[in-house]
């Protein structure tokens, strides 16, 4: 090529070759290349994750709907043959597509996306999105009491990990698609962006990290875009007004909490005590547990309960508007926990995220409903208590608590509630925790086999830092502008083999007593110790940080300083690899001294 | 067996954007035709929902109008049309509990077109389901200074009339008032309008406005005879009696069925015939009616207390005025007499005062009695 252009070059104008007419945009590529380092291209790749994210769940809610339109009409009649008929018959076919066709695409997706980070290196195979999308529009399409939020969180799960084998990134860059991907299907599924992002942190990643952060954002955020483009802006529901006006009504959403607590334990315990041993029982039954679920379920809606079907989003917004009676709210609750129990653990594909919002809302309204009728003063409408009760039944079964109190306020866009929901949420949380100490999606994965980190588990955790394996100041601290000989007279009557020495203006060193009397004997006792030390300083630590990040230095140096944040030349104590070993051997804090 | 993609890309960075760019823009353009053909079908299974809906709420079955209505809105979640209707006979089910999920629709409309009359009309009877006078005066005033789609004159003026008809019903005749002032200002030449307006008028008490409601709808059809029998009663409840004679007696022309105006015509004739104030008669027929009141009234004082078992020896109300009475019969001879001024007035005062103790006690009185009742009223209203 190179010489193709001297040649043009040399001679009279000709008519442009291909080669020359294209060396333009090849200059612009390469120019480009340039500005693309891998932090800015993941983050361009995570805006196209949320696009495609987004257009595959604006899909599976068409999906959906047209399965619903289609299996049992727009207008679903209790005493209908249709409710029992049609979930059970799909039943059977879901059944057959997730045995023969689509291996490992049983429950709601969150486990397999979390296994997929951390076990299969981001690999989700993309049959996996098509036969989610497939079976879960098929199951939620004809009644099955499941929702379409986590199947969305596994379709852009999958669809973001093929992505990245296929433009072959790396294995580290490939392992963050998954919650991306992740991120981007709950929100568009969920149309709420802060919420997926939260859920994806606390649930799919386990644990606080700032580099995959940005990427799940953007991917969230462009997700979102997309589906409001498409599907128009409507909130998931009409929300009431929502009133709190008195602070001693905390007592009545404490009440709530604490009944939606239990409840959620019942949910998961149901859920952790049913799933294990219809799993056990023999493969061929497993073709009709589907459909004998959906067949219980479509009971259920025949004999007067149609709510309980499907998500179940309209009925949550009935209840929001007071449409239904308490003793209705707390039937239709009861019922709900028993069809997503049934259906979940039937191996049908189809998520918990709108069952246990229909709980929540339906629980909420109930015991907001009877609280006044005991003491009819209480402002809170109804509407709000089916609002608080979302999100305690969000932070007790799902055991997410950050993600419950935003998902309510991005839901609701109302900030009044704040403080209902925390308190609520607290005590949800707290009495879920402490009967059902693993919570649902662990337990899930671990009937699987998996262990799984959480973030709930990282909570609890004891996290050893720098300052509980650090030693004393040492007695001498030699200065670097002194010279020599002064230093090695210092040290004489010193017990110690290694000190620190203080670098001018700033930094330490380290020097050894052998060191020290060798230059001593070289006949340098006249210059100053900085003069003779290396000028590379030592690395320092602080006393706040983990533990494990003085692991990498302490091979390397006998002691390492402990300085403070705020004045680097004041010394907090310091770290040697016996004390840091000691302490992980012992579990135990030593005892420092304080510096002063 | 695992599926992959195959390479269609290479490594280059900015290649790599531009394919995705390609095939985002083509996925795109398949989910927006997905999508539109998606939407026209579940719109034209909403519309059928939709006509469904309005026939079941036309013939009052709003459970199934609103199960309709709901189907519909499922196929097309933001059509406000059809979030207008369900909130309507989620308003109009009679159930108070729907009411909240009514007003959430409108409220959820009215953010997105303030404006909208239609829907400012709908929270307007919201709130008058709820009986709040604040909320619906404030959404009835909006829906008349809104936007109508069709007709917006004769809408302005329902909405208007919708809102009196709410405040008399509420017992705020003074704010019903004012707002039948600000009707009347903008009635069509159209007499079944100024007729509403005139019975408007009287329910709120204001019989000079109905009068001229009633005169403006006989200037545009003189044989009327609502309007004239509007006419009369107006004028008789105004005590203007003789004007009152003269429409009621075309009316009574007109319709000799109307037997409430030939009874108020009645009553009219002999308050006319019986008046010792009015003001075209002569000394002596002034006189004369004088002394036919005081017998009446003497007579109606016995009546009242044979009827109610009263002896007008012992001391009560009715017994004083009896005294009183019969202390002041003698000074009937003194009427001719010149320098005796204030008699009339004071042998008149008397009578009132037995006809309203006697009305008190014995219940309203017919024929004369009537009149002369009537007749004190009207001079204690001109006296105030």
């Amino acid at each position: 090529m190179s010489h193709l252009a001297s040649t043009n070059s040399s001679s009279a104008p000709l008519p442009q070759t291909p080669s020359t007419r294209f060396q333009a945009p090849r200059r612009l590529f390469s120019s480009l290349e340039g500005v693309f380092n891998d932090e800015v291209f993941f983050l361009i790749l995570s805006v196209f994750i949320g696009m495609f994210s987004g257009l595959a769940v604006v899909c599976f809610r068409l999906a959906i709907d047209w399965m619903h339109l289609a299996l049992l009409g727009p207008l679903p009649q209790t005493h209908s043959w249709r409710l029992f008929a049609v979930p059970s018959l799909t039943g059977l076919v879901v059944a057959v597509l997730v045995l023969r066709v689509f291996p490992g695409i049983r429950g709601s997706g969150v486990n397999q996306t979390k296994a997929a980070l951390y076990i299969f290196n981001g690999f989700i195979p993309f049959r996996t999105a098509i036969g989610k999308f497939i079976c879960a529009a098929l199951a939620i399409g004809s009644g099955q009491s499941l929702g379409p939020e986590d199947p969305a969180l596994q379709i852009g799960a999958s669809i973001a990990s093929a992505l990245g084998r296929q433009l072959q990134i790396s294995r580290e860059k490939l392992r963050l698609m998954a919650p991306v991907g992740a991120a981007a299907g709950l929100a568009a599924a969920f149309n709420a962006p802060i919420s997926a992002v939260l859920f994806v942190i606390e649930e799919v990643i386990g644990r606080w990290s700032a580099g995959i952060l940005g990427s799940v954002v953007l991917s969230a955020v462009s997700s979102v875009v997309i589906v409001r483009w498409f599907l128009g802006s409507e909130p998931l529901f009409r929300i009431p007004v929502t009133t709190f006006k008195r602070p001693t009504e905390l007592i009545a959403y404490a009440f709530l909490g604490i009944v939606g607590g239990l409840a959620s334990v019942a949910f998961a315990k149901s859920i952790g005590y049913l799933r294990p041993r219809l799993k056990a029982l023999p493969r061929w039954t497993q073709y009709f547990q589907p459909a004998l679920a959906g067949l219980l379920v479509g009971l259920i809606a025949f004999l007067g309960a149609p709510q309980v079907m499907g998500a179940g989003y309209d009925s949550m917004d009935q209840a929001m508007h007071g449409q239904y009676a308490w003793k209705v709210l707390a039937i239709l609750a009861v019922l709900k926990i028993l069809a997503t129990t049934l259906s979940f653990v039937s191996g049908t594909p189809g998520g918990m995220f709108a069952p246990t919002l229909f709980i929540g809302a339906m629980l909420g309204g109930a015991v907001g409903d009877l609280e006044r009728i005991f003491f009819p003063h209480l402002t809170g409408s109804t509407g709000t208590y089916v609002l608080v009760g979302m999100g305690v039944l969000f932070a007790g079964f799902l055991r997410v608590p950050m993600t419950s109190v935003f998902m309510v306020l991005e839901v609701s866009g109302n900030y009044e509630i704040i403080v209902p929901v925390i308190v609520a949420n607290t005590f949800s949380y707290l009495i879920s925790r402490s009967l059902q100490p693993v919570p649902i999606f662990d337990l899930l994965t671990r009937q699987d086999g998996l262990i799984l980190p959480s973030l709930e588990e990282d909570r609890e955790e004891t996290i050893l830092r720098v300052e509980d394996a650090m030693l004393p100041v040492p007695a001498t601290i030699l200065n670097a502008q002194d010279y020599v000989d002064a230093n090695a007279s210092r040290i004489q009557d010193s017990p110690d083999s290694t000190f620190l020495v203080r670098m001018h203006p700033s930094g330490w060193n380290i020097v050894s007593r052998d060191q020290l009397q060798r230059l001593f004997q070289e006949g340098k006792g006249e210059l100053t110790l900085s003069s003779v030390l290396s000028a590379q300083s030592l690395p320092s630590l602080y006393p706040d940080l983990p533990l494990d990040s003085a692991l990498r230095y302490v091979n390397d140096y006998p002691l390492v300083p402990v300085v403070n944040r705020a004045n680097s030349r004041q010394l907090e104590g310091v770290i040697s690899r016996d004390s840091v070993f000691k302490k992980y051997g012992s579990g135990r804090a030593i005892e420092v001294p304080s510096p002063t | 067996m695992s599926w992959t993609f195959p390479k269609l890309v290479s490594r280059s960075a900015p290649v790599i954007l531009l394919v995705l760019t390609l095939a985002a823009a083509i996925a795109f353009a398949a989910v927006s035709h997905l999508v539109s053909r998606f939407t026209a079908n579940q719109q034209a299974r909403g519309r059928t929902l939709y006509a469904q809906g309005l026939a079941d709420a036309s013939a009052a079955r709003y459970d199934d109008a609103i199960a309709a209505f709901r189907a519909a809105l499922t196929c097309d979640p933001s059509n406000s049309q059809y979030q207008l209707s369900l909130a309507r006979a989620l308003r109009d089910s009679n159930d108070p509990r729907r009411l909240d999920e009514a007003e959430s629709y409108l409220v959820a409309l009215w953010q997105r077109s303030p404006q909208d009359a239609a829907v400012n009309l709908a929270l307007a009877r919201v709130a008058a389901h709820r009986g709040s006078i604040e909320d619906a005066t404030r959404y009835y005033h909006n829906a008349m200074y809104g936007v109508w789609n069709s007709d917006p004159d004769s809408n302005r003026s329902k909405a208007r009339i919708e809102l009196i008809q709410f405040l008399l019903k509420k017992g705020a005749p003074d704010k019903a008032e004012s707002e039948l002032m600000a009707l009347a200002t903008a009635l069509p030449p159209d007499p079944a309008s100024h007729l509403q307006a005139a019975q408007l008028f009287a329910q709120a008490g204001d019989y000079a406005g109905t009068l001229s409601q009633d005169r403006e709808v006989l200037r545009l059809d003189p044989a009327n005879p609502t309007a004239l029998a509007g006419a009369g009663e107006a004028a008789y409840r105004s005590g203007n009696y003789a004007t009152a004679q003269r429409y009621l007696q075309a009316a009574v022309n007109a319709n000799p069925e109307d037997a409430d105006s030939r009874q108020l015509l009645a009553t009219a004739d002999l308050i006319l015939r019986t008046n010792p104030f009015h003001s075209h008669i002569s000394d002596a027929e002034r006189n004369r009616r004088i002394t036919t009141a005081f017998a009446q009234a003497g007579d109606r004082l016995t009546e009242c207390a044979q009827q109610r078992g009263l002896s007008l020896t012992t001391p009560s109300p009715l017994s004083g005025l009896q005294s009183r009475w019969t202390a002041t019969k003698p000074d009937l001879a003194h009427l001719r007499s010149p320098g005796e001024t204030d008699l009339p007035d004071t042998i008149m005062d008397l009578v009132f005062q037995i006809e309203k103790q006697t009305a008190d006690t014995c219940g309203l009185p017919q024929g004369i009695d009537l009149a002369l009742l009537l007749i004190s009223e009207k001079r204690e209203a001109a006296s105030q």
